[in-house]
């Protein structure tokens, strides 16, 4: 069942975003090589702690960190380790923070120092490039009387149609607000016909996010517990996510 | 935290049980618990073992799944 938000419930996620967003920001400046991803993890708790929030994720049966860490072939759900950050590494953090009894959900996928050669650089940077517009298209779409079919179409298009990379079919963005996950299902591509998709009406508020393979689209369990993705093929994922509300005026995003 | 998508598979009704339950053998072999989808009920479309169907299933629980169309 879809939950609308009335406005006080909507200004109440907005703070909830922005603290996400000012942590999620100062997190990627601490991004360098000689990092590691607990480092970045403890710095993310302890950020959105000092800005009033509780890590969102910590809420998730099983979960103990405040952000998933996925470095290169990982898709999502990369549980922060001792692993220590290279030059040329791609790193995707995702966060959430639960504040007054609301959930907002945001991740950025940033290039780690420099790779070997400016060709391989430049390869990144078009790569993540893709999926920053891919995510700009969807966002573009959610607005009152579209369905959720326009905003999967519109980023299945720039990454597959346009750049050439594959669009993971198993994980989906969502709806966002008492829970951590809520409906509707908003995938990033399109999946039957666009108006038997969910209708987007006012006081929605949704996560959408563009999880995106290099390669080929399929992904495994990288490894026993139960929780880290990673691509089959083992090539670069990326992951962007927004959480926004649907309004009169058009999307309003929550997290900045 | 990105949440994995339901899927639709396909399947065969092989008995019905009470309050609109069946248990549907997949088209990949599972046998799972299934009741139907609310828009079937509000149009009274029966469901008789031996029906092939469309089950939509979550990652989250490969037990339980919704019967959402009835194939000819």
């Amino acid at each position: 069942m879809i939950k609308i938000k009335s406005k006080e419930e909507i200004k109440i996620m907005q703070h909830s975003g922005h603290i996400l967003a000012e942590t999620l920001w100062e997190v990627l400046k601490h991004v360098k090589p000689g990092v590691s991803e607990i480092e970045l993890d403890a710095l993310a708790e302890k950020l959105i702690r000092e800005k009033g929030g509780e890590p969102g994720f910590q809420k998730v049966t099983g979960y103990r960190h405040a952000t998933c860490i996925s470095v290169n072939d990982i898709v999502v759900h990369g549980i922060p380790t001792n692993y220590v950050l290279k030059e040329g590494d791609i790193i995707g953090i995702d966060c959430g923070v639960f504040y007054k009894g609301f959930h907002t959900d945001m991740a950025q996928t940033i290039r780690v120092g420099n790779a070997a050669s400016k060709a391989q650089n430049d390869e990144i940077d078009r790569f993540l490039e893709a999926g920053k517009k891919a995510l700009e298209a969807g966002i573009a779409q959610a607005t009152l009387g579209n369905h959720v079919g326009d905003i999967s179409r519109a980023m299945q298009t720039v990454i597959e149609a346009q750049n050439g990379y594959s669009v993971v079919r198993s994980l989906v963005g969502h709806g966002v607000g008492r829970d951590l996950h809520e409906d509707p299902e908003i995938p990033g591509y399109l999946m039957g016909r666009i108006e038997k998709s969910p209708l987007l009406r006012e006081g929605m508020v949704i996560a959408i996010e563009i999880i995106y393979n290099q390669g080929s689209p399929e992904i495994v369990f990288a490894n026993r517990d139960g929780w880290t993705l990673k691509t089959a093929d083992s090539s670069l994922a990326g992951l962007f996510e927004r959480s926004l509300a649907i309004t009169k005026d058009g999307p309003l995003i929550i997290t900045q | 935290m990105a949440h994995q998508g339901s899927m639709e598979m396909e399947g065969v009704v092989r008995e019905s049980l009470p309050n609109t339950l069946f248990r549907v053998e997949l088209s990949n072999g599972g046998l799972v618990l299934c009741h139907l989808s609310g828009k079937m009920r509000m149009n009274f479309i029966k469901i008789l073992p031996g029906d092939k169907v469309r089950v939509e299933m979550t990652p989250y629980d490969k037990e339980k799944g919704r019967i959402t169309f009835r194939l000819k």
